[in-house]
């Protein structure tokens, strides 16, 4: 630009710094460098830009820390409702502990008349053959799964069973027990005398 | 001056330079110092100083599951309540709806006492409220500047919510790792416990326990004021989770056989009582099942002397279900085969002097092998075992497995053994040896010897641990022995029938027969020790022991009494065995026989 100006040759216009140098050398052989005109206004536009380069990444970067702030807002109201969720999810594991166990489920199979304890007998598919005796099954249980409970848990002693709720693994027990050793006192009656629901 | 000219700047530079290097090198040595030398000492001393925040990441102990990954103990949180009693002695104000403080005529606000918050706490603790209210009454008492007391230990979490609902600010709450069994007592004395510091005392809780254990973590990061963490400043060591430990136990089948040992044993009258079930071709232990077991959920329920395995820990002289392996022995080594006799009296001086009677009177007769071991005659073994010379029938005895422990490696299991070496034994002991006397083994080492010659002559180390998941997903199996071929497959073989005879043609046959099933097996009436140089005068260790289907073995179920007093002898576990067994077909859809046991000649 500034070479095109003072009429030098075409190539110095790849050179914009040192075109007017050279030019003045023919004059002086030393002075103070001088800044024309046409050289302040490039200076401030690359100053401008490189402030607002500086300002753009102040402002990016504020902005990405105020997210991430708010982020750690989120995840602290995440994290909050994650160890509630945890805490549900801790009571309803208490709540159910114990009620797959074997002993629960085969006190509650015995309350409904299940037998167990049987010589297995097959029917082969491809011939209609029975392997084994072939007997029908005893209707009395090998073990008795619920009136001589044996092997406790204590997570659902007195739990009723879901089968026959007014007995439990070792309650039911108890109250026979109780019972015996002090006739004189009646069972507490709480929901009034059970009545046959008809219609 | 011209050379100063030239030289004294050059000169200046280099020594500029190497001032500048000097320096450099002094800050790149102070550098390494600080970010490589004592690096974790500043970063330590940084957190101390930082408002940072350092947490324990806790982890998980491993669970224990059963054969089928149903699990037997899981880890849990419980809490502790604890209080400041100094605080809590000052009440709480009173406030509306709104959460304002309610004033009260006089403009100071209202406050609501200790023992009505008290009666709160009582009320979800299940507490009385006179005993809530002197912890801090009493405290206060004793040091009003007290600042902490216990409310409640090991609360559950439900209990836990609702105190912290109820907002009192001089309430706090620890989390306690704890562990939970949800099958309760089903295999307790093989799953041990914890104490309550969280430290495995029984069973493989404590064996596995490089297993089990969790590796804790650290969590440090800086805090903002208002207790939100600052990003970018977190440094977590993850902690890492235990394993999960599974074992070979199949809990369904273990609390089936728990139920009948109890039922049983109490039946029979007897001290304790124990059913194993051994799959034959691995040797792994499906149900290891006696009385009495422990809760594992709540060990102080027990006797202390009920708290561990009896099962796993006594040793006894196994008696007659031992004499199948003087009949290997002779059949290997003395040239006998099934059909060999000796004339049997039911009592007999011996060459040497020894005394050897059986246990019913009976007239002599030519006995065969398979007649001695229907018949379970002392004397009938003796006279075989004499084909062999001590030290064969003591190798063949060690090679069984006696005196060399199991690969269980059991917390207390004794190795048993001999009384005494073979070129000691006493003319006694040379023919107590051939029928079950004279050594000790413990019911896992009977178990094994069936499941020997069940096996076709290999045992299989005996095994309750089936595997170790790590939290990174690496399963570790146990470092069991290799299997170990005791007999020929052709003598195991011949064994077995003779054991299906003692099952068809001995005196138990009507009382243990499965429809269907072919079986084998060998009853034991072990005399225990009186600690006096004898025996206890009629009360025994009764056993009975046997696999089916005897054609095609797949289980060994051995069962015990300790001093069975209804029934003295081993006919007291007729009922118990075949419950057992049956349970064991059915509970593994075990087919029929299709063919009959082929009846030995028992005389000759």
């Amino acid at each position: 630009m500034s070479a095109s100006a003072l009429g030098t040759d075409v190539l110095s216009s790849a050179l914009p710094w040192s075109a007017p140098a050279r030019s003045e050398d023919q004059d002086r052989r030393l002075h103070a460098v001088g800044s024309g005109a046409h050289t302040k206004r490039p200076t401030l536009m690359y100053g401008l830009a490189a402030v607002a380069g500086a300002l753009a990444i102040a402002g990016a970067q504020m902005g990405l820390s105020i997210l991430t702030t708010q982020g750690s807002y989120e995840l602290k109201e995440l994290t909050s409702q994650q160890r509630t969720v945890e805490w549900q999810k801790q009571i309803l594991q208490d709540d159910v502990a114990g009620l797959s166990s074997p002993q629960y489920l085969a006190a509650n199979a015995a309350a409904l008349g299940m037998v167990t304890g049987q010589p297995p007998s097959y029917l082969r598919l491809s011939d209609g053959e029975v392997i084994g005796s072939g007997k029908a099954a005893s209707s009395t249980s090998s073990v008795q799964a619920l009136k001589k409970a044996a092997v406790t848990n204590s997570l659902v002693s007195g739990v009723p069973l879901v089968t026959d709720p007014d007995s439990s693994l070792d309650a039911g027990v108890a109250a026979d027990t109780e019972a015996l050793i002090d006739p004189a006192v009646p069972l507490a009656v709480a929901d009034g005398l059970p009545t046959p629901k008809t219609h | 001056m011209t050379t100063r000219a030239t030289r004294s700047p050059r000169r200046r530079t280099v020594i500029a330079l190497m001032v500048v290097l000097i320096v450099i090198a002094a800050f790149v040595v102070r550098l390494v110092d600080i970010q490589v030398v004592n690096a974790s000492d500043h970063i330590s001393e940084s957190q101390r100083l930082a408002s940072g925040t350092e947490i324990t990441l806790r982890g998980t102990r491993g669970d224990i599951v059963d054969a089928d990954g149903s699990v037997l103990a899981t880890s849990t949180l419980v809490y502790d309540v604890g209080i400041d009693p100094q605080l809590a002695a000052q009440g709480i104000k009173k406030r509306d709806a709104d959460g304002k403080v309610v004033t009260g005529a006089d403009g100071k606000p209202e406050t609501i006492a200790w023992p009505d918050l008290a009666a709160r706490i009582a009320a979800v603790t299940g507490q009385s409220t006179e005993e809530v209210t002197a912890i801090v009454v009493d405290k206060v008492a004793a040091d009003p500047t007290s600042q902490w007391a216990q409310i409640a230990r090991y609360v559950s979490t439900e209990v836990y919510r609702e105190l912290a609902a109820l907002d009192l600010p001089f309430l706090t709450f620890t989390a306690v790792p704890s562990r939970s069994y949800p099958d309760g007592a089903v295999a307790g004395n093989v799953i041990g416990f914890l104490n309550s510091d969280g430290e495995p005392l029984e069973g493989v809780e404590a064996l596995q326990d490089s297993c089990l254990t969790a590796t804790n973590g650290t969590l440090t990061y800086q805090r903002g004021r208002d207790g939100v963490k600052i990003p970018g400043t977190e440094v977590e060591k993850p902690a890492v989770d235990g394993g999960t430990l599974a074992l070979t136990i199949d809990g369904d089948l273990q609390w089936y056989m728990q139920q009948l040992i109890a039922e049983e044993t109490s039946r029979y009258n007897a001290d304790w009582g124990g059913i194993i079930v051994m799959e034959v071709a691995t040797g792994k232990i499906r149900a290891f099942a006696e009385t009495a077991t422990v809760d594992p959920n709540d060990p102080g329920a027990s006797e202390s002397e009920d708290r561990a395995s009896r099962l796993a820990r006594f040793s006894y002289e196994p008696g007659s279900t031992y004499k199948p392996i003087t009949a290997a022995t002779v059949i290997e080594k003395g040239g006998a085969t099934h059909l060999s006799s000796v004339l049997v009296p039911s009592r007999k001086v011996f060459d040497n002097g020894a005394v050897i009677n059986d246990s019913e009177l009976h007239a002599t007769e030519r006995m065969t092998l398979t007649g001695g071991l229907v018949r379970s005659s002392n004397v009938a073994m003796s006279e075989f075992g004499e084909l062999v010379d001590p030290q064969t029938r003591y190798d063949y005895l060690t090679k069984f497995g006696v005196g060399g422990g199991t690969a269980l490696d059991w917390s207390g299991e004794p190795s048993g053994g001999f009384s005494a070496q073979p070129q000691d034994w006493d003319n006694q002991t040379f023919y107590t040896t051939t029928f079950g006397q004279a050594f000790t083994v413990t019911a896992t080492q009977v178990a094994s010897v069936y499941q020997t010659i069940a096996n076709g002559g290999v045992r299989m180390p005996a095994q309750l641990v089936e595997s170790c998941t790590e939290a990174d997903g690496t399963v570790v199996t146990p470092d069991l022995p290799e299997p170990v071929r005791v007999i020929e497959k052709s003598t195991a073989d011949e064994v077995g029938l003779m054991l299906e005879n003692v099952f068809a043609q001995g005196t138990l046959a009507d009382d243990v027969k499965i429809d269907g099933y072919r079986m084998a097996g060998k009853t034991g009436t072990a005399q225990i020790t009186n600690g006096k140089g004898g025996y206890k005068k009629n009360l025994y260790f009764t056993s009975l022991v046997g696999y089916a289907p005897a054609e095609d073995p797949q289980y060994v179920v051995l069962t015990v009494f300790d001093e069975p007093k209804k029934e003295r002898m081993s006919s007291a576990n007729r009922s118990v065995y075949k419950k057992a067994m049956t349970q064991v077909l059915a509970h593994y859809r075990i087919m029929p026989s299709e063919s009959e046991t082929p009846l030995l000649p028992l005389t000759d």
